[in-house]
């Protein structure tokens, strides 16, 4: 077990990264209520653009940066599909997603694999440094939860901020009532465009944090990712729904339950002498759990109103 | 305020769903006017007021609002001019957003929306004001779900929110249809009071002939997509349930059918 | 109550999580449990010390199962049975899970990592600069590494083996083969890591024979069948190389290239058996093998890894699969060995 919370550092970090992925999907998926498949490639786009533009002499923030705006770009593809060619938006998103491969191999120069040598550039969070700040050879500000902390409360601000204003208002009014949005002058095609590629700047943000982590991009990586976003939020939601209603608060929960899910995965790695190939396996049981539960809470509730005994 | 001229709308042309909706339909409101519309089922009322909003585009034809020609504007854009209130309780609302934020929606209507905060302190102090007219005690839940309202408190709110800004045109598709009749009654009491007070030009579809007959200035019923009643002033005062039924069976009918049909 | 109701059924959740079967087991089973219990000239380990060695493969595939096995039959055999134990983690093909468990194993403090293919050497080498790491199954050291002006040392912390098959005698056994035709196909799937470098650097030598050649790529099992059928039609020969996902296709591809009449060049074994006329051969076993001694020679002190170069198959074998020289009516060149 020992092991087990000395790999926990690692598993909140990694949690951490996929947060903000997952907090992109929850602005889709939730506010305007739309299963945003393009998130399995834009996640790989975000990396893929960071470390070119690392490996070009940029600075880490520079190659943040461009790989948000290669994920609204993406994102921006999508909502060109479904607004201004009618397709249904899963579709639309599988789409872009699919086009995505050649453009993300592209970015890499027609490679499968670009490595992000923790040696050979400074990069704002990595596994390495999680021992060195335990070391002491680096200072805590450089720890990677303590970064990517304070990149998602950030991050959370200004969405907070945002969908409060005028224009965000009425983004959450597109998602939540689109005839009663357009019967107030909102235009939902433009605000759907407009929240595909916030979500999608996010997603391919995280991807860019995730491969610094890692130390490589692959073409491989976001494959799952939707699922791991979804569950994010599904995780997030049972666990502080009850307790979190504000807006900001609900997109901490997602942050979190990504984390739970990490947790969860690192402690099957480190602790279960389970054959590693029955992981995937165990994390369809796990997630699976997390969205039954509330079911189970109504049913055991209604029983129990049935036979009489009113809470 | 309203024209509509030979409007012509045919929903699923050479199938066999085959309908023309609105046949060539002529329509000429005056600023001001409170206008009835009844007429059975299939008639074409709700298809009038949807391709009035722009929810679809119609075949041929112009429709002009306030003197702006609307034909080709999309349904976002016509809603400038344009209050609304839907059939559905759950329609015109946003559920999962609360009360000040609906109304702050309706606010902007017509606006562009920009980054400024969607909710300032005069704000909401001008919606509690305005939530007292409906004299149902929402001005003290500004901040709850509206999906946690009834029926009839989301109709009312609807229609506070299709009336903040004074509409160039007010449509009321059977806004009270879904509502239990003590509740119908306080959403058409309502209605009436702020018709008057703004002097809203009005376009109101109901089932209810009592109704039709006790609101408005002037009243149309339609059948097969065209107007084929059209009363106002004294004669429309001096309308009772039967006479309109009789029309209504007269009308629906006969063969021929005139738009310009009015009764002597 | 509703509200306590929902906490303690939360709190039952949680608990359900953490209160698996908590065995502080060791260590995980090996792919094949037998270990070859030969006693060799193993010098005995230091007073008793039981190794920890952390392997971590990407995914399931024949290359690579047989180089962590023969990692672990060796170096279980040089140090003796007893004295160390292996935590072998599979990534199922999951980059982001090569992360995971390059932590856990930093966590757990293992005296050694083995690292399995392209990602998991990226994610161990982000993971600690202090334990040591061999990384096998890598063509590339250099590219895998982004070390500009490589010289076959990585330095550090890391070295390894690669299955680098001598590119440039597999383009002559093409020639030796076939020396008449014209047009070479180059299929490969593009989210390989390493099949890109191979197939380039073959096209070049292949050109310098005097061939034609195109690249074919594929990205995925999906369109597998479709590019394959694309390359048989318009070529001669076919050229593959070590590619994880052409491995576990063969079956796709040998009955195109079969009814096309247009043998395949392998780069390596297991597909030269599955589609393939003739390989030059490396036993991944073998690298497994080679890395075993390069980790012992490391966990014993006998060598410092940071001056380590990077290992190559010792044995080369040229192989020919009698199967399919039949079907295509090829009569097998001297020198080469029949598969199986």
């Amino acid at each position: 077990m020992t092991s087990f919370f000395n790999a926990l550092p690692g598993a909140v970090a990694q949690g951490l990264i996929w947060g903000i992925m997952a907090i992109g999907v929850y602005i889709t998926y939730k506010l305007l209520d739309i299963a945003d498949l393009t998130v399995d490639g834009s996640f790989c786009t975000g990396a893929a653009t960071c470390v070119v533009l690392v490996m070009a002499g940029n600075s880490v923030w520079v190659g943040l940066l461009g790989a948000a705006l290669a994920g609204a770009l993406a994102g921006l593809a999508t909502g060109f599909f479904h607004t201004k060619c009618g397709i249904p938006a899963i579709l639309s998103g599988i789409l872009t997603q699919l086009g995505l491969w050649s453009v993300n191999l592209a970015i890499m120069g027609m490679k499968a694999n670009l490595p992000m040598n923790v040696n050979n550039y400074k990069l704002l969070v990595s596994l390495r440094y999680l021992q060195e700040v335990q070391k002491g050879t680096r200072p805590f500000y450089q720890h990677p939860i303590f970064v990517v902390c304070l990149l998602t409360l950030a991050i959370i601000a200004v969405l907070y901020w945002f969908f409060g204003t005028e224009l965000g208002s009425s983004i959450r009014a597109t998602g939540a009532n689109g005839n009663m949005a357009r019967a107030q002058g909102i235009n939902t095609n433009f605000n759907k465009v407009l929240g595909l590629a916030l979500s999608n700047a996010l997603v391919a943000l995280s991807g860019a944090l995730l491969c610094q982590y890692n130390g490589a991009a692959d073409i491989n990586m976001g494959r799952g990712a939707i699922v791991i976003g979804l569950a994010s939020i599904i995780i997030g939601d049972v666990v502080f729904g009850k307790l979190f209603r504000n807006f900001g608060l609900k997109l901490l929960a997602v942050s979190i339950g990504a984390i739970i899910y990490y947790i969860v995965i690192q402690f099957v790695i480190s602790t279960l002498s389970i054959n590693t190939n029955y992981m995937k396996l165990i994390s369809s049981l796990i997630v699976a759990v997390f969205l039954a539960v509330p079911y189970w809470q109504q049913t055991y509730t209604h029983k129990k109103q049935k036979e009489g005994k009113v809470c | 305020m309203l024209k509509l001229e030979t409007v012509w709308k045919t929903f699923n042309p050479g199938t066999v769903n085959e309908k023309t909706a609105l046949h060539g339909l002529n329509l000429h409101m005056q600023e001001g006017d409170f206008v009835t519309v009844i007429g059975g089922n299939g008639a074409g009322k709700s298809t009038m007021l949807n391709a009035i909003a722009g929810v679809f585009p119609v075949d041929s034809g112009k429709i002009t609002i306030g003197g702006v020609d609307v034909t080709a504007l999309p349904e976002y854009k016509r809603a400038k001019y344009i209050g609304r209130v839907f059939q559905d309780p759950m329609m015109g609302t946003a559920a999962t957003m609360q009360i000040e934020e609906n109304l702050a929606l309706a606010a902007r209507r017509g606006k562009p929306r920009t980054l400024r905060p969607g909710i300032t302190k005069a704000d909401r102090e001008f919606y509690q004001e305005q939530l007292k007219i409906l004299g149902l005690g929402l001005e003290n839940r500004m901040t709850a779900k509206v999906g946690l309202l009834s029926g009839g408190q989301r109709q009312a709110l609807t229609l506070l929110m299709a009336t903040l800004q004074k509409p160039k045109l007010l449509l009321l598709d059977e806004h009270t249809a879904a509502l239990d009749p003590k509740t119908a009654a306080k959403v058409l009491d309502a209605t009436q009071r702020i018709v008057e007070k703004d002097h809203l030009t009005t376009l109101m579809i109901t089932h209810n002939m009592r109704d039709a007959i006790a609101y408005g200035n002037r009243l149309i019923m339609m059948y097969d997509g065209q107007i084929v009643v059209d009363v106002s002033g004294e004669e429309k005062k001096n309308l009772t349930v039967e006479h309109l039924l009789n029309l209504f069976s007269q009308a629906s009918g006969s063969d021929e059918v005139s738009d310009k049909m009015v009764l002597s | 109550m509703k509200k306590l109701l929902a906490i303690l059924l939360t709190a039952c959740m949680v608990l359900a999580l953490t209160a698996c079967a908590a065995s502080n087991a060791p260590a995980a089973e090996a792919p094949k449990a037998d270990a070859p219990a030969a006693e060799t000239n193993a010098p005995a380990t230091e007073d008793g010390k039981v190794y920890k060695v952390g392997i971590c493969q990407l995914v399931q595939h024949v290359a690579l199962d047989a180089a962590t096995q023969g990692f672990m039959d060796r170096l279980t055999e040089l140090l003796g049975e007893g004295n160390v134990t292996f935590d072998y983690q599979n990534a199922s093909g999951d980059t982001a899970t090569c992360g995971t468990i390059a932590n856990a194993f930093v966590a757990d403090d293992v005296d050694l990592i083995m690292a399995n293919a392209t990602a998991a050497l990226q994610a161990a080498a982000a993971a600690t600069a202090d334990i040591p790491i061999l990384g096998t199954s890598i063509t590339e050291y250099g590219v895998a590494m982004d070390i500009k002006d490589f010289n076959g040392t990585v330095g550090g912390n890391i070295s390894g083996t690669s299955d680098l098959a001598p590119l440039d005698v597999q383009a002559q056994m093409v020639k030796d083969w076939f020396p008449d035709a014209k047009n070479v196909g180059l299929l490969y799937c593009s989210a390989e890591a390493n099949s890109q470098y191979q197939v380039d650097t073959v096209q070049k030598y292949l050109e310098d024979l005097g061939y034609t050649c195109k690249q074919y790529s594929f990205t995925d099992s999906n369109d597998m069948l479709a590019v394959t059928q694309t390359a048989a039609d318009e070529s001669d020969v076919m050229y593959v190389p070590t590619d994880n996902t052409l491995a576990s296709g063969t079956g796709i591809i040998d009955p195109i290239c079969q009814a096309a009449g247009v043998p395949v060049i392998a780069g390596e074994e297991g597909i030269c058996d599955g589609c393939g006329v003739a390989t030059l051969s490396i036993s991944y076993y073998d690298l497994g093998v080679k890395t075993a001694e390069m980790a012992y020679d490391i966990l014993t002190g006998a060598a410092d890894i940071s001056t380590m170069p990077i290992g190559y198959a010792d044995k080369q074998t040229r192989k020919y699969n009698a199967r399919i020289c039949d079907a295509l009516g090829i009569t097998p060149l001297e020198g080469y060995e029949p598969i199986g």
